[in-house]
């Protein structure tokens, strides 16, 4: 670490300053600005380059040559901008390291040249200091920020929206440095983002912080600066007793040495201090003059932008944000204002019919959708057609809500047809999320592959979201229940029993030919293939593929459920949530032994300045708003994922056991039944996939004691769930619906679900209870107590006379116990059989 | 792994023809078996040979010789300790005529030399002719199963599902019981009108070998299929515009840094020694037009003390800017910690007055005033630093800058102990009146 060098090789590549050349370069780059602020790109390039040649490795003069070519070249390769934009902060980082070392370095060579007896001895030690605070002090040159913000605005318009937050993040916890201009880019930048990633916390802390500033004025910090210019004068005298002092200390001990040498003969400096504390005693009103000054630095996001403007954006954040947070009490207040402020913006309108589409108002959801002007065209056209498409889901009018949102597709992507290619247009382009929506209404109508083909499509947006992956997952499931996959499966047309007649008279057989049977351990051994669609882009569906998506549902659901715990686990007083530096804080390095002291006095922190007026009093309220959106969110996610949760682990089990892993199954449907509260449907779910992977593992009597929890005392069976269980686990909102009595009605909750396909529907109560008894029957029965097994088979059959299973079980018990004629009777009581003639071969007759 | 067939009915007849040729030799039928049909149904039609033996009723003896023959030799290499059907054969030898448990034996037997192979020669009609009951002794079935098994695969995992199936055909329940199935009373015969219930055995065999299963029929289990999770609230994805972000101009490009410089080299030269007045109101200045300048100045809290020490305006006017800033906290704990001074009281008294500092904070320090008076050992200091120490109080308590009930137990004390120095008393006086 050669000082000298460092000094001299950045003195001469960074410091324009240095050699008296810095003001014509300054008024080259601000031509340059005026160039490309007027889209002059080749001109400005032409400049750039002169620049370039004089400073060649110039990270900010790099960055700017990157963005203009960039626009100049028409927008083509946004992801190669992305690439020289890191590479330009990975220089700019290199060179404001080495410029530190640089400044501590010559500091310590003044010091030593003043004080002259202290060795080298100080300058490592200086150095570590440094290193530790390097985050603290870039200088204005090697600030970054700009090209950091960049890459984030690329990641966002790519959709790419939690590559843009986690790059956003640290910026924005370091924002109180960066330039106001820029600092509000990256707070609204950071708002988009924070929003599309669904990070409802982040979004609450940048909307407190950009609230704050619009309510406070300038005038008090320039108050503030004046009067601490004024007092400036009395240590002026001490500056010189300071100085005469310097040796007379020695004879103290070292420990209060400083403390004596300025109570000693300072008598000018103490007396002045003594007086100072006396009128500050009195001095009041200064006090309180200084008091707000802490806001300054806020103050000035109004010069750069119209601050009626700012305000109006920052209200349409907030409608967004309680929607996301599901606080649509406060939404629709909010939107009201918001709509009285410019009731005719597209933004505007979308928001408030997203409201009442949350709200299952979907009428007046249409409504105001066909209020939007222009709303089949460019990137309103596809959001139109694909908000449409959401309400009529919703509605159960599955067709038609596909002929939406193949009209959002095809709308959403002819906008990149569009010339000149414009930054914006990318991110306007909003094709990943029409297509998981469009396989989501794929699934629900039952088209599996296709639907799965839309899913894919949709993964760079959503492979972070556990019903993504869970949907992929139901997607390969459908498949297998409607026979669509190669190997493995059972398709439904099989499924009828086939009885062939062999031979005549006395050597007259009947063969049971059961293909739809998967009891135990089939041939269906399933190849594992780990890619998820072939060369061609058709998905390969398989129940491996569920299995690996389920897992990944599993696991993410698992990380957030860890994230959710550690939030919740603070309480969520108002003081916490809405200051922002407490929570930045909580990674910051603060020395030891004081720490608990210094996290209260940062709560102290957010309660500066308490002069009370209005202005303040609303910031207040906005900030309980927000912090109650906060917990109803949190509330709701919870819910929401212990719902998903329930679904994925179930869906695991079932999955475990069509691929003949019984002990997989048996962990999977334990850990189901483990979770607290599980819904009543998921429970007995949970009991049967254990049973049967017991019984397959050989342990009958754990099985049957899974399948016994449903036995009241005695042998009457309870139903395992009711029809209300279901409905409650369907329809979680309406709740706030309030259209009930305009005659409209709640239209969610009229529809019957009839355009559901057949193959959807779930097993009734009394089905489900007749399935445990069909179950208990087999266990018997391979247990050897034929008797008691035909007794439980005769009350399956007695709930569910058509049972296909119970009737066979009866088949097989009769036949056990060596009564061929009833086995043959129940056998014709199967709805699906056919008798079939064993084909004579020609040869033989 | 190769597939595994289904044998269907037209192979069923083939293999029940290559069973009828009893006069061919075996070796030649085992041949043909093999290039007949495709590998993927040896194991399927083997499957069925096996069931179908099972049945004692349904072949005739030369061809369950055949039958045994091809089961044993399909898979006779490399090893016949790898036939998936060698448990089988080997118990077969049990309970069968003595020709078939003879030509078993030499069956198990052929796989130890290759010479012994000569018997599979002739065909199975000329076996069961030149059959010599009298030579023959058999072996124990424990002892076969040591013999011949001891390297097959071990039994294979079965769960109660496979325990006990039932075969899946079933005889005509309508035959009476009485009727006895041996006797060629109904057989065909060729050429006669057939009786009512008469059927030929051939048919029903080829039936049989194609519609065995392995697997039989057992219980069944309902395996209910979890439901599809309805839509989620809030899953279908609402779009709404997004708000424009364009690509920022970075504006620092040479930019003139030249005052932003100056001011970090005052700062620097600030931490050193005291600043004349002109200096001093430049930072304050500079301070003041560009708000972010102090995060740029060059101040860290590990040279804040250096700073409070020389010049103590400028620290509080560093701090007072700094207020918003995240790292404030490192700041205050520099200042609360550092040697007490003159400087640092007069750089936290005018902070009391510029920002509310936290009251943890004043605590801090003012505990830590107050262990400095007590340490000092020069009586004349002592005085001084007392009397200041309690000003900085008073002024404290009356401005309310710190809740008096915090410091109170403290402070008293403290009071106590300098009772002897005016201001103490005077401090002491205005708690008591606080109090009261």
């Amino acid at each position: 670490m050669d000082s000298r060098d460092s000094s001299a090789t950045s003195n001469s590549v960074v410091n324009p300053s240095a050699d008296g050349e810095g003001a014509p370069f300054s008024a080259v780059a601000k031509e340059a600005a005026l160039l490309f602020q007027s889209r002059k790109y080749t001109e400005c390039l032409e400049l750039l380059h002169q620049l370039a040649q004089k400073k060649e490795h110039d990270p900010k003069v790099l960055h700017n040559i990157a963005i203009t070519e960039f626009f100049w070249d028409g927008c083509s390769n946004p992801r190669r901008l992305i690439e020289v934009l890191s590479d330009v902060k990975r220089k700019s980082e290199v060179l404001a390291r080495t410029s530190l070392e640089q400044v501590e370095a010559t500091s310590n060579a003044g010091s030593r040249g003043t004080l002259g007896s202290k060795g080298n001895a100080s300058a490592p030690e200086h150095q570590i200091s440094v290193a530790n605070n390097t985050s603290i002090f870039y200088v204005d040159e090697f600030d970054h920020s700009v090209a950091i913000l960049n890459i984030a605005v690329i990641w966002f318009h790519l959709s790419e929206y939690s590559k843009a937050l986690s790059i956003l993040e640290p910026l924005y916890n370091k924002i109180q440095p960066i330039d106001e201009t820029i600092a509000l880019h990256i707070c609204l930048l950071l708002l988009d983002v924070a929003l599309a990633c669904h990070d409802i916390a982040k979004s609450a802390d940048v909307l407190n912080y950009l609230e704050k500033p619009l309510d406070n004025g300038t005038a008090i910090q320039q108050q503030s600066a004046n009067l601490v210019v004024k007092s400036s004068s009395v240590p002026s005298n001490s500056a010189v007793a300071d100085n005469s002092d310097l040796g007379t200390s020695a004879g103290l001990n070292t420990s209060d040495k400083s403390l004596a040498r300025t109570l000693s003969d300072e008598t000018l400096d103490y007396e002045s201090m003594m007086s100072a504390l006396d009128i500050g005693g009195h001095n009041l009103g200064s006090s309180q003059a200084l008091s707000s000054s802490n806001n300054f630095s806020r103050s000035v996001f109004d010069k750069s932008l119209p601050s009626v403007d700012l305000k109006l954006k920052l209200q349409l954040y907030k409608v967004r944000f309680l929607l996301l947070s599901g606080n649509l009490k406060a939404a629709k207040r909010e939107v009201k204002g918001a709509m009285n402020a410019r009731g005719d913006s597209s933004i505007a309108i979308l928001l408030k019919s997203q409201l009442e589409y949350a709200r299952g108002n979907y009428r007046k959801a249409i409504k105001l959708l066909m209020a939007l002007e222009n709303r089949t065209e460019g990137a309103i056209g596809s959001m139109f057609f694909n908000n449409l498409g959401c309400i009529y889901h919703e509605l159960a009018k599955f067709h038609t809500a596909s002929i939406f949102f193949t009209k959002a597709l095809t709308s959403s992507s002819s906008l990149r047809k569009e010339k000149p290619l414009r930054l914006s247009t990318l991110s306007q382009d909003k094709s990943l999320f029409i297509s998981y929506n469009c396989g989501v209404q794929n699934l629900a109508s039952g088209k599996p592959v296709l639907a799965a083909r839309c899913l894919l499509k949709a993964q760079t947006a959503f492979y972070n979201k556990p019903l993504f992956w869970f949907r992929l997952a139901e997607c390969c499931l459908m498949a297998s229940e409607m026979g669509l996959l190669k190997n493995g499966g059972v398709s439904l047309e099989s499924s009828e029993l086939k009885l062939y007649v062999i031979g005549k008279g006395k050597w007259r057989r009947l063969a049971i030919k059961d293909e739809s049977s998967r009891n135990g351990l089939s041939h269906s051994a399933e190849k594992t293939d780990w890619s998820i669609s072939s060369n061609d882009g058709q998905p390969k569906l398989s129940l491996s593929l569920a299995r690996l998506c389920l897992y990944n549902a599993l696991h993410i659901l698992s990380s957030c459920e860890s994230g959710l715990h550690s939030s919740s686990s603070s309480p969520l007083d108002s003081s916490e949530v809405n200051d922002s530096s407490e929570t930045r804080n909580v990674n910051h390095k603060i020395l030891q032994g004081v720490e608990a002291k210094l996290s209260a006095m940062n709560l102290g922190l957010s309660q500066v300045t308490s002069n009370g007026d209005t202005k303040e009093q609303k910031a207040v309220v906005s900030q309980e708003l927000i912090s109650s959106s906060l917990s109803i969110y949190e509330e709701t996610s919870r819910r929401k994922n212990k719902i998903v949760k329930e679904a994925v682990t179930a869906n695991q089990a079932f999955v475990e056991l069509e691929l003949e892993n019984p002990i997989g199954a048996l962990s999977c449907a334990r850990s189901l039944l483990q979770i607290p509260d599980c819904s009543r449907v998921y429970a007995f779910l949970g009991h049967m996939y254990a049973a049967e992977a017991l019984c397959l593992l050989n342990r009958p009597s754990e099985a049957s004691e899974h399948l016994s929890v449903y036995l009241a005392e005695g042998k009457n069976m309870r139903l395992p769930f009711t029809e209300e269980d279901f409905e409650q686990w369907r329809v979680v909102k309406n709740s706030e619906c309030e259209e009930t009595n305009n005659g409209g009605g709640p239209v969610s909750s009229i529809i019957s679900r009839s355009e559901e396909p057949q193959i959807l529907t779930f097993l009734k109560p009394e089905e489900a209870r007749a399935a445990l008894y069909v179950n208990l029957a087999a266990k018997s029965a391979m247990d050897g107590e034929l008797q008691k097994a035909l007794e439980l088979v005769n009350q399956a059959l007695v709930m569910s006379a058509n049972s296909r299973e119970a009737l066979l079980t009866s088949v097989y018990i009769h036949l056990a116990l060596g009564n061929s004629r009833e086995a043959l009777s129940k056998l014709k009581q199967l709805s699906r059989v056919r008798f079939l003639p064993f084909p004579v071969s020609s040869e033989s007759s | 792994m190769m597939m595994i067939g289904i044998v269907n009915g037209e192979e069923s007849y083939k293999l029940l023809k290559l069973l009828k040729q009893d006069h061919r030799p075996l070796l030649d039928l085992t041949s043909e078996f093999t290039s007949t049909f495709s590998p993927s149904l040896h194991f399927p039609l083997c499957t069925s040979l096996y069931l179908i033996l099972e049945d004692k009723l349904m072949l005739t003896a030369p061809e369950r010789l055949v039958a045994f023959t091809v089961l044993h030799q399909t898979y006779a290499s490399p090893s016949s300790s790898m036939n998936p059907f060698i448990r089988f054969i080997a118990a077969c030898n049990d309970g069968a005529e003595n020709f078939e448990r003879a030509f078993i034996l030499q069956l198990l037997r052929s796989s130890d030399s290759s010479s012994s192979k000569e018997f599979l020669k002739q065909s199975a009609a000329d076996y069961i002719k030149g059959f010599d009951p009298s030579a023959q002794t058999f072996p124990q079935i424990d002892q076969l199963q040591q013999q011949y098994c001891k390297n097959a695969h071990p039994e294979p995992y079965n769960c109660l599902f496979k325990d006990m199936p039932v075969k899946n055909v079933v005889s005509d329940p309508d035959v009476p019981s009485s009727c006895n199935i041996s006797s060629p009373e109904f057989d065909l015969q060729p050429g006669v009108q057939p009786k009512i219930g008469s059927g030929d055995k051939d048919e029903t065999v080829a039936g049989l070998l194609s519609n065995l299963t392995l697997e039989g029929i057992g219980p069944q289990w309902i395996r209910p299929r979890p439901p599809r999770l309805p839509i989620q609230d809030g899953e279908l994805v609402w779009l709404v515009p997004g708000n424009n972000h364009e690509l920022l101009w970075d504006s620092g490009m040479c930019a003139d840094t030249s005052r932003g410089a100056a001011i970090r080299d005052l700062i620097a030269k600030a931490t050193k020694s005291p600043l004349v007045p002109a200096q001093q109101e430049k930072v304050v200045m500079e301070l003041a037009n560009d708000p972010k300048l102090v995060y740029h100045c060059g101040v860290t809290p590990s040279r804040l003390p250096e700073l409070v020490e020389n010049n103590p305006l400028i620290a509080v006017e560093v701090l007072t800017r700094l207020i918003n800033s995240p790292e404030i906290t490192e700041y205050f704990t520099v200042l609360v910690t550092m040697e007490m001074s003159l400087h640092s009281m007069e750089v936290v008294n005018r902070l009391t007055q510029a920002v509310k500092l936290p009251s943890d904070f004043l605590r801090l320090y003012i505990s830590n005033c107050i262990t400095s008076c007590e340490s000092i050992k020069d009586k004349y200091m002592q005085n001084r630093l007392v009397r200041l120490v309690c000003v900085f109080l008073q002024s404290l308590i009356r401005n309310n800058h710190i809740d008096v009930k915090e410091i109170l137990i403290e402070v008293q004390a403290f009071c106590i102990n300098f009772s002897r120095i005016r201001e103490a008393a005077g401090l002491f006086r205005l708690l008591k009146t606080m109090e009261g």
